[in-house]
């Protein structure tokens, strides 16, 4: 017997997106309700349609909010993922097993975050500090010693990961760089002035040895996707990105942000993630076009390179070198400028941009591109998901 | 800070020893009291055996460099005026690992792995806490 498996059983069938800025204006419930509006036009889809929906928990406007605003009749299936950009690939992951159970068939998923105007969680002014530390406060441990910013606990596994596998922050500039050029072509993007290497190594320093264009950017912004039984996409406006496979991965003793205490060291949550994706997805890293590798800070797509299967381990530097991240490069990644140019909204930018590369609609398509990558934040439980096209 | 404040903000409950350690200049991690597993960070249950029952031991204070941050602006105001400053992550003899703030010397001075050891120095709430210099 076949193992069972939401291989193919679902797609993307419908994408929204606001436009990004520093303060929007307006609450996180409205700009999550004019998302959905928006995923459900492009989908050809009505709110009746709609009996699933799956969000971040760390999402501070609830389901039954969207859905009542929405006049959705009933939702038989809801579900959510914790770990803030870790969670975005899960998210839709759990909307494509809940097709594949039969448990709903068209699933509406969203994220509006104010966190241009609203605060820092770290910084405790922030809504969203209570929501992660229902999760565990384990990102306060070392508070007493001033160590609280998502850059510090991410600059500490850099500094051993670069020592480590012979990386330097030229390599981390290459990303930004890359990251910038795409953006520029990117309307939506927030940074679309051009970045040099000289830019980047000259920019403030943050966290030695991570600085300012290290670091992803403080957004407000909403969007949302469709999640449609393989069925329903059969029938709506756009060319479906189907759902090839979808995992999630943890690792052994995590702890959120501050994941020292493990062996190995520098081993994320993300090789975990990719072994179980690849398994599901009967194809390997080869076979991408195009990947969105989660860029809220410079250091973490370098671990992906590696723990996703494009280069081995101490060959990420050499593989994001000169322009190996750009359209016509090695891997096209994070062709929306992501979240250190484009927006920072815990990914969901990465899944739809994946979503337009299957659609042949991006700012920077890779041509044909017929598989398409995108991953969760790697510092946390994390998640990934591939996409197919037709 | 308000001792619930001050709770929260470094861990929870589980890791009151440590701090109380700290403030009479003891460097104390978990050890669990049915198979002896040192634990930290701190929790309830030994993942090697299970045991909800642990002690607070004394450690050596002896430890290896592993990473460190140095941190800059924008900081949390009761930190901007000791910016720059350095945060150390070690390994501690016991296979433990911890962090803390460097003392009696610049980051400049620090190289992979040297050789650590712990010392006591407060946080700017005035709690005597567990710090790392360079071992002599």
């Amino acid at each position: 017997m076949e193992p069972v498996s939401l291989k193919d059983k679902a797609a993307v069938v419908g994408i929204g997106q606001l436009p990004f800025s520093k303060n929007i204006g307006r609450s996180e419930e409205v700009t999550a309700l004019e998302a959905a509006r928006l995923a459900l036009e492009d989908a050809g889809l009505k709110p009746s349609d709609i009996d699933g929906m799956s969000k971040w928990s760390i999402q501070v406007t609830a389901e039954n909010a969207i859905a009542r605003n929405l006049g959705v009749p009933n939702l038989r299936w809801f579900g959510e993922v914790g770990y803030g950009g870790g969670g975005g690939c899960g998210v839709v992951g759990h909307a494509a097993a809940a097709i594949a159970a039969g448990m709903a068939r068209c699933v509406l998923v969203y994220r509006s975050r104010n966190r241009g105007s609203g605060g820092r969680p770290w910084a405790g002014t922030s809504r969203e500090r209570d929501q992660a530390q229902a999760e565990g406060n384990e990102t306060a441990f070392f508070a007493a010693y001033g160590f609280v910013r998502p850059v510090d606990q991410v600059a500490m596994f850099a500094r051993r990961f670069l020592h480590d596998h012979g990386y330097s922050t030229r390599h981390l500039g290459w990303i930004a760089v890359s990251t910038r050029k795409h953006a520029m072509n990117n309307p939506m993007a927030m940074m679309r002035e051009p970045m040099t290497l000289e830019d980047h190594a000259r920019s403030r320093m943050i966290s030695d040895p991570l600085r300012l264009f290290d670091n992803c950017l403080e957004t407000d912004g909403a969007a949302a996707v469709i999640v449609a039984d393989a069925a329903v996409a059969r029938d709506c406006r756009q060319k479906p990105a189907y759902i090839r496979a979808a995992a999630q991965g943890m690792g052994p003793r995590n702890f959120t942000m501050n994941n020292y205490f493990k062996d190995p060291l520098l081993e994320s949550p993300g090789a975990y993630a990719a072994h179980d994706l690849w398994r599901m997805a009967g194809v390997g890293p080869k076979d991408v076009q195009v990947a969105q590798l989660y860029d809220a800070f410079t250091p973490l797509v370098l671990a992906s390179l590696e723990e996703y299967g494009f280069c081995k381990p101490g060959e990420a530097g050499a593989f994001v070198e000169d322009g190996g991240l750009e359209v016509g490069g090695r891997l096209p990644c994070n062709t929306s400028g992501g979240s250190l140019s484009e927006a920072y909204v815990h990914g969901i930018n990465l899944i739809i941009e994946a979503v337009r590369q299957i659609r042949g609609t991006s700012c920077n398509q890779v041509p044909g591109a017929q598989l398409s990558l995108v991953t969760s934040g790697n510092m946390v439980p994390t998640g990934a998901l591939l996409f197919r096209g037709g | 800070m308000a001792d619930d404040e001050f709770v929260r903000r470094n861990g929870g409950p589980d890791w009151i020893p440590y701090w109380e350690a700290g403030r009479r200049r003891e460097l104390r991690f978990q050890r669990c009291a049915a198979c002896g597993t040192w634990r930290h960070p701190p929790g309830p249950m030994c993942a090697r055996c299970l045991s909800f029952e642990s002690e607070w031991a004394l450690a050596s204070g002896r430890a290896r460099l592993l990473s460190w941050v140095v941190c800059h602006p924008p900081l949390l105001p009761a930190w901007k005026e000791r910016a720059p400053y350095t945060v150390v992550l070690v390994e501690c003899e016991e296979g433990v690992r911890t962090m803390g703030n460097l003392l009696g010397a610049g980051s400049e001075a620090l190289r992979m792995d040297m050789p650590m050891q712990v010392d006591f120095a407060a946080s700017p709430d005035g709690d005597l806490v567990p710090q790392w210099r360079l071992a002599t």
